[in-house]
């Protein structure tokens, strides 16, 4: 009986014009969407391979020098662009694009592609998860909005009624009928985004694993939206009035609720302005960490620890270049201040989070779009990542110089240079995501808040539908 | 008839529940909008009071300082950060270099949130490099802000739809409209007059909605009339007309309360929500912004080239430790040819790079103009235009802040290089002397009367077609049906 009331709920709607031309609109934005990602991956993805590429170049083919000159020049690390960010592009707008790796700083990325756009491009661009997170719950509260109010409009209420049909198989079998289009919709364009990804070459991290799990992803946020449509729609008994409030709850799901929470987010855990940051960390720089231990004390407590441990009296008799060494743990010194504060950043970055998970109870959008872009591996969480691996590279990378001139010069020899076997003896930066899995136990949180909402709502649907 | 039409739609509006709690929503929503924004404004404020405060502070020691070491006294400072020191006055004490919240800022967050407020140019610095992006979380960035100007886009248009839906629709679906039709007035005009009414009493609403939250948030209405706030106003109408107008014409096609809801609601979705995300791809797919990464990369290659040159001038680790250059007393020439050669060496930077990052500025800025043309073809993102240009927030407030902290910071280099190369010390006299920032804000109103028009525009098209509709075809068809 469910799967004659879904296949009837099927026919109804294919048949219908206005969710015909709703389909076809969506089918062709979604195709539109898909191709604009597609080449828009292709075209960031080149540029940045050529520019890490030109970047080790310029590295590599450096004359000699002075290895803390070459440390000063610097190198840049550029963020991959993953494959499934064809579908979901996350903050990747809102992220810079590179950091620059020189001695004694640790900087922020640079070049946000958002800040080289006009007001514009605040509106969203007509990327895949623009229509699959705005566009096709639309769809779904279209389709659904008058599942029970129609059969009384059209007077089939009663007949359906005689059937001895119980009420919970009807609302099972409009589930039904409201779901599986929908989700042979997505199943559709991850399908068809899985080819494009694997038949196109140098796509390192392209897994069907995680494409289909952000397809489930996808597919409970609908089972959301289809439980929802049908709440109202069973509890209204007017047609209008479901439209209107499924409407309503549409806004605050997916519009009012995620800025009403950024902006309390905001509110509560704001971030320092960049100027306060730095010049934070230049008192402590200049003071100590935590006011102790300030470099200029450090350094002599340096030099006088090592004259002791080699048994000389002067820098001149080490064995190897005080300067070079001296710089070494002067770039280490420095680090630690800077680690201190990036990781108060991150707090702040992870209070705010935990309360994004708390306002997922008022808004199923908030862990759907959390999930999805951790999966696509374009969010906040994932730039940290990089930036915490851009770091680590870059303090070996100092480490190799700053020792190269510690250990093959003497002290007081500026005019020591190295040549480009030292360059390319240090590797190039390669930054490997965190796998699949790691993500996966990350967000666990949000995975269940979503399941939740989905028995919620699951639980609402039966409650209501227990008399037609 | 006008007079009767008047009272009795008046009438079942005030009594109207529905009416009712819609006006009350709006109006919870302005409150609540306007203190998000107020809220950001504050920050920004309090921001850049506090780093004045630091600065001012620092100031007073630095005087202090001046004095003890004019008067002999021995002082725990290395001697290249003493500030009698130009070059330690030029860049241990930069001024604070603000872009002050506009009057009306709250109304849009706009770019705001993207880019930082103040900046402290120093004398060694290169402001051509600085970095003007505040450090915020991309998230709060990717969803944005409930401001006011979120309710003025998104959420009014809908109150607008909820009010005027069902105007003619609603009648016909009673069995009252032949007796309307029997009136010795055309339907058409009867309806105008209905949706005339409607739009005169949501715009009392909205009037009193934005006034009262801006008057709640410490916004003198008076103070800031001719600074926005009549543009606020105006453009909000207009918006408000606008749809209105839409309304208009779909009732006029004579279709039913469903119908009409829904072919409203598809026109919301599209113009609101799917024409902006289409024209920004659109902008990006024929005008796409210049390459940043193709950028770095030219960067860095005339680095390498300016690296050698310099390294001709002065060795590179003075160049990036210039606290290892100890100035003595008494060996005041050591020290002019070092700063002299010092800044000759950074100016080859500048002669190197600056002709780089102006090419790709005005790329940038082409780019970003012919975006800007293309707002015409919405009205969300006209008002859009509208709202962030009197909240003094869109990315050409910001453009136009940029230019000025580069003018200051080289201002404030040509107070100092002349300080430098005549080895003067610094004294109370001159730290009195030194430049301060004063922001100009960019004249906003004449893209303000483009953006109103263009809407008005659209309402007095929308407008006229529901008359050609109506003389045309729809006439016989209304009332037939």
């Amino acid at each position: 009986m469910i799967w004659k009331i879904a296949r009837k709920e099927i026919k109804e709607t294919l048949r219908e014009g206005r969710f015909r031309i709703a389909g076809i609109i969506v089918v062709a934005l979604l195709s539109i969407a898909v191709v604009i990602s597609y080449n828009y991956y292709n075209y960031v993805q080149k540029q940045h391979a050529q520019a890490s590429s030109n970047a080790r170049n310029l590295w590599t083919s450096q004359d000699e020098k002075n290895p803390h000159s070459a440390a000063h020049y610097g190198t840049y690390a550029f963020k991959p662009k993953s494959p499934l960010s064809l579908i979901d592009q996350g903050v990747d707008k809102f992220t810079g694009i590179s950091i620059f790796l020189e001695a004694h700083r640790r900087n922020e990325a640079q070049f946000m592609a958002a800040a080289d756009q006009t007001g514009l491009a605040r509106f969203g661009d007509l990327t895949p998860d623009f229509i699959l997170l705005f566009i096709i719950p639309l769809l779904i509260i279209l389709m659904g909005y008058n599942s029970f109010g129609k059969e009384r409009e059209n007077g089939t209420l009663q007949l359906l009624q005689s059937q001895g049909v119980s009420p919970r198989k009807v609302a099972l079998g409009k589930w039904l009928g409201l779901y599986i289009p929908i989700s042979l919709l997505t199943l559709g364009l991850f399908l068809s985004a899985g080819v494009m990804l694997a038949l196109t070459p140098d796509f390192g991290l392209f897994s069907w694993t995680a494409l289909l799990l952000m397809a489930l992803v996808y597919l409970i946020y609908y089972g959301v939206f289809a439980n929802l449509t049908l709440i109202v729609s069973a509890w209204t008994k007017s047609g209008g009035l479901a439209l209107v409030l499924l409407l309503s709850l549409w806004i605050i799901t997916c519009l009012a609720a995620p800025k009403a929470a950024s902006n309390f987010a905001d509110a509560l855990y704001p971030y320092p302005t960049r100027q306060e940051f730095m010049a934070s960390v230049t008192q402590d720089q200049q003071k100590g960490l935590d006011g102790h231990n300030p470099w200029n004390e450090e350094a002599k407590r340096l030099e006088k620890e090592t004259l002791n441990k080699y048994g000389v009296d002067s820098l001149h008799q080490l064995p190897f270049n005080f300067d070079g060494y001296r710089m070494q743990k002067g770039e280490e010194h420095e680090a630690e201040v800077y680690f201190k504060h990036y990781q108060l950043l991150k707090a702040q970055f992870q209070q705010q989070s935990r309360f994004y998970s708390l306002s997922a109870a008022a808004s199923p959008y908030l862990p759907a779009r959390f999930l999805s872009m951790a999966i696509a591996r374009t969010d906040y969480g994932l730039h940290w990542d990089f930036a915490d691996a851009a770091e680590r590279y870059r303090l070996k990378m100092m480490e190799a110089l700053n020792m190269d001139f510690a250990d093959n010069s003497a002290y007081g020899n500026w005019a020591y240079k190295a040549d480009q076997a030292l360059w390319e003896g240090i590797p190039d930066f390669s930054y490997t995501p965190p796998s699949l899995g790691q993500i996966a136990l990350s967000h666990l949180s949000n995975f269940l808040l979503l399941i939740t909402w989905l028995a919620v709502s699951f639980l609402g649907l039966f409650w209501i539908t227990r008399r037609i | 008839m006008f007079k009767y039409n008047f009272k009795y739609e008046w009438r079942t509006l005030i009594r109207d529940r529905w009416v009712q709690s819609l006006s009350l929503l709006l109006l919870a929503l302005c409150l609540f909008a306007s203190y998000n924004g107020k809220q950001k404004v504050n920050k920004r404020n309090q921001d850049i009071a506090q780093a004045v405060t630091e600065v001012e502070e620092g100031d007073v020691a630095m005087l202090s300082l001046i004095d003890s070491i004019q008067a002999g006294l021995p002082v725990d400072v290395p001697s290249w950060r003493q500030p009698v020191q130009p070059t330690a006055v030029g860049n241990y004490h930069p001024r604070v270099v603000a872009f002050p919240a506009a009057p009306l800022a709250s109304v849009a967050t706009g770019q705001s949130d993207l880019f930082t407020h103040y900046v402290k140019p120093t004398l060694s610095g290169e402001a051509m490099l600085l970095n003007f992006t505040e450090l915020s979380s991309p998230v709060q960035l990717l969803f944005g802000s409930f401001d006011l100007s979120f309710v003025l886009i998104y959420i009014l248009p809908l109150i607008v739809i909820a009010f005027t839906y069902n105007i003619l629709s609603v009648e016909r679906e009673r069995g009252s409209l032949r007796l309307l039709a029997t009136q010795p007035m055309k339907l058409v005009h009867w309806v105008l007059q209905k949706s005339t009414l409607r739009f005169a009493l949501l715009s009392l609403i909205l009037g009193a909605g934005i006034s009262l939250s801006l008057m709640l948030n410490g916004i003198s209405l008076t103070a800031t009339w001719n600074e926005g706030l009549s543009q606020l106003l105006a453009l909000s109408l207009a918006y408000l007309l606008f749809w209105f107008a839409l309304s208009f014409l779909v009732n006029l096609l004579g279709r039913s309360s469903a119908v009409n809801a829904i072919s409203l609601l598809g026109i919301w979705i599209g113009l609101v929500l799917l024409v902006p995300a289409v024209l920004n791809q659109l902008s990006n797919t024929i005008y796409p912004v210049p390459s940043r990464a193709r950028m770095i990369n030219d960067m860095r290659v005339l680095k390498s080239e300016a690296d050698k040159q310099q390294d001709q001038i002065l060795a590179e680790y003075l160049r990036s430790h210039p606290e290892l250059v100890s100035v003595e007393a008494g060996n005041e020439a050591t020290a002019y040819g070092w700063w002299q050669r010092y800044f000759a060496s950074q100016d080859v930077v500048k002669e190197r790079m600056q002709p780089l990052l102006e090419e790709y500025d005005g790329q940038l800025n082409r780019q970003q103009q012919w975006v800007s043309q293309l707002r015409v073809l919405s009205p969300a993102v006209l008002m859009q235009d509208g709202l962030q240009n009197i909240s003094g927030t869109a990315s050409s407030h910001y453009r136009d802040y940029r230019q000025q902290v580069i003018a200051f910071a080289e201002g404030w280099r040509e107070f100092f290089l002349p300080l430098i190369f005549k080895d003067k010390k610094v004294d109370a006299e001159i730290v009195a002397q030194l430049p301060e920032f004063q922001y100009e804000p960019t004249r906003s109103g004449q893209l303000f009367g483009a953006n109103l028009l263009y809407i008005l525009l659209y309402s007095g098209l929308l407008i006229s077609l529901g008359f050609g509709l109506y003389n045309s075809v729809r006439r016989e068809k209304l009332l037939l049906s």
